[in-house]
């Protein structure tokens, strides 16, 4: 094994019982992958795992060849860098100060930042469009451009590593793609590797390079996108029917409830191609 | 382009801060029953003693007071700024945690007893405090920890729990204590400022510019302390390791400033407000300036209690109540007007 994730026999469990069990996979540089599964099946477990948050029960975590607990906190937040669900702070620190504190992993004794990482700052700023409300405090922020902050953040870390726990959830279509395109370019200009979990599955065959589907009952599958995500395979992990179509190369699937309009159309016509 | 702290510009906001209160000390100092003068204070103490009266007061007496209240002030502003990060509470002020109940129930306690023994030339009772105060933080700590290394919740709970088991005792000895000693307990819960001795004053202010300074090292880490536990490893933040230096210098400067000077209220809530609201949440300025407004706001408010009812005093804890909501309620208006200055 070579990738910058490396994960072995993977094992973890609450009291309630184990989420995760023999986990194997590993991320190589410079990709994106996708954490896909119902409510449940570990998926922020496995990020919690993978950030060094919660420790395993069996198995084990490297990351950059180095087992995670030989890491220090400090350490590791220069390896890996997490963006989670949008919070707004207790106190009213602006979007400048919220993305600079991304540099406290390098920072001395008494955390004052050098021109080298006001630099950093200012680059994630611009990256990703936040510039222009760096004075302004975060809880004035839209959720959208509070999760860019997020991600500016994030790129100010200047880590390989890059995890997100559904990055576009609360946002609207706009934000969702926006969001994406950020996450891309910053695989594709910056080579970041990219670990994403998200309970949008379209999106990640968009976007994403390979995916993880986690199962209720711990069983798994790791591979290509398109390889993961199939009717048969969404049907049997999510409990749902779906319509699939076909954009380009990827396939799309649309659920289809019980009682939604239309329902029978997975009988009635043929999937789309392009 | 986006603002940072440099070191050098939070360097000359602290030098005018403390020039503004050298001069508010200075001028706190001359005002009085007795009038000083400051061209008699700068001739000296003369060569006989007592030969100047102006110097006499104003070194001997008021210069010692007025720093003990400036210290005060400072240790319960600091205290204040760093509880309310690290319970991620607007509302913590420096006795959430049990520091007044146990410092209350130590002093209770030594008035009680009838200990006549002086420590270090000071009274015993601040002793009783200091031990109650750490006591009971300490125990605070204990039951936080049971649930849990980083329940920021369950210590909160229980800072309020033993507050109000403590305080239930003290209601109890003191309705089976005999009058005099009620009135000397109630004086001291109500916070005061009164002439240490010098040893006292500098071991004290020694403590209380370490604890500040300790507390100064970590205040970038505790701007992301405000985030949450997840969110503070993630960039990189040892939160307990953080956590325990900053719960251990709080209360250890707390403790100090309670022995001093009773319950003083207020101070320790609405200046890390009213510091926050002009100057941002930055802990790496709101610390110190908290510290240096902190004092300011205390020497006039115990300057106040010492002249407005003269000869007599007023206990400053009835002081900075009475002006420190309003002032605080002025200041909360203004910010929600934008008014320039303020920014």
């Amino acid at each position: 094994m070579n990738g910058i994730i490396e994960v072995e026999n993977l094992s973890f469990g609450y009291r309630a019982g184990e989420i995760l069990k023999d986990l194997n996979f590993e991320v190589m540089p410079g990709k994106f992958v996708g954490i896909a599964g119902p409510n449940g099946a570990g998926k922020t477990t496995l990020l919690n795992l993978l950030c060094g948050l919660l420790r395993p029960k069996a198995g084990s975590i490297k990351i950059d060849s180095a087992r995670i607990e030989s890491y220090s906190v400090k350490k590791l937040a220069q390896k890996v860098a997490v963006v989670r669900q949008e919070f707004v702070p207790v106190f009213d620190f602006t979007v400048a100060e919220m993305v600079s504190m991304a540099r406290t992993p390098y920072l001395g004794t008494f955390g004052f930042e050098s021109k080298a990482d006001k630099k950093f700052v200012a680059e994630a700023l611009e990256m990703t469009d936040t510039a222009q409300f760096a004075s302004r405090p975060l809880a004035q922020l839209s959720g959208g451009e509070r999760q860019r902050v997020f991600i500016a953040r994030a790129l100010a870390q200047n880590t390989p590593i890059l995890l997100l726990d559904e990055p576009t959830s609360f946002l609207d279509l706009k934000h969702q793609v926006g969001i994406y395109d950020l996450l891309k370019r910053m695989q594709q200009e910056y080579g970041k590797t990219i670990v994403a979990v998200t309970h949008d599955i379209n999106l990640t065959i968009q976007y994403a390079d390979e995916a993880l589907l986690l199962g209720a009952d711990s069983n798994y599958h790791i591979g290509k996108t398109n390889d993961v995500f199939s009717q048969q395979q969404i049907e049997k992990v999510f409990g749902v029917r779906t319509f699939t179509g076909k954009v380009g190369q990827e396939n799309f699937f649309l659920p289809l409830g019980k009682f939604a309009k239309d329902n029978q159309i997975i009988t009635r016509k043929p999937p789309i191609s392009q | 382009m986006a603002e940072f702290l440099t070191a050098k510009e939070l360097a000359i906001k602290v030098v005018i801060c403390l020039a503004v209160l050298a001069v508010i000390m200075c001028l706190c100092a001359m005002v009085g029953t007795q009038k000083v003068s400051l061209a008699k204070v700068f001739a000296g103490p003369g060569e006989v003693p007592g030969q100047n009266t102006d110097y006499e007061i104003f070194v001997g007496v008021r210069l010692p007071r007025v720093i003990l209240a400036a210290l005060v002030g400072a240790a319960l502003a600091c205290s204040g700024v760093v509880l309310q990060a690290i319970l991620r509470n607007p509302l913590a002020d420096p006795y959430i945690l049990g520091i007044s109940s146990g410092a209350g129930l130590g002093a209770t306690i030594a008035v009680l007893s009838g200990v006549t023994w002086s420590f270090w030339g000071g009274s015993p009772i601040a002793l009783f405090a200091f031990a109650g105060a750490l006591t009971t933080v300490w125990l605070v700590w204990c039951i936080g920890r049971l649930t849990g290394k980083s329940q920021v919740t369950t210590l909160l709970l229980a800072g309020v729990v033993v507050n109000a088991f403590f305080s239930a005792v003290i209601m109890f000895l003191i309705s089976i204590a005999k009058s005099e000693q009620i009135s000397w307990t109630v004086f001291w819960l109500m916070g005061n400022i009164t002439e240490k001795d010098l040893p006292v004053l500098w071991v004290s202010a020694g403590c209380i510019l370490t604890g500040i300074f300790g507390l100064f090292s970590i205040c970038h880490r505790l701007n992301i302390l405000t985030f949450g536990e997840e969110e503070a490893k993630g960039l990189g933040v040892d939160t307990e390791k953080t956590r325990v230096v900053a719960f251990g210098f709080a209360a250890f400067i707390t403790a100090i400033a309670v022995s001093l000077s009773g319950l003083i209220g207020f101070v320790g809530l609405i200046i890390p407000h009213g510091v926050r609201l002009v100057f941002g949440p930055d802990h790496r300025q709101l610390l110190p300036v908290s510290a240096i407004i902190g004092s300011a706001f205390l020497v006039v408010a115990d300057t106040i209690a010492r002249i407005i009812v003269a000869p007599a005093q007023l206990p400053v804890g009835v002081i900075t109540a009475i002006a420190g909501g309003p002032f605080f309620l002025v200041l909360l208006a203004r910010y929600n007007r934008k008014i320039s200055w303020l920014k």
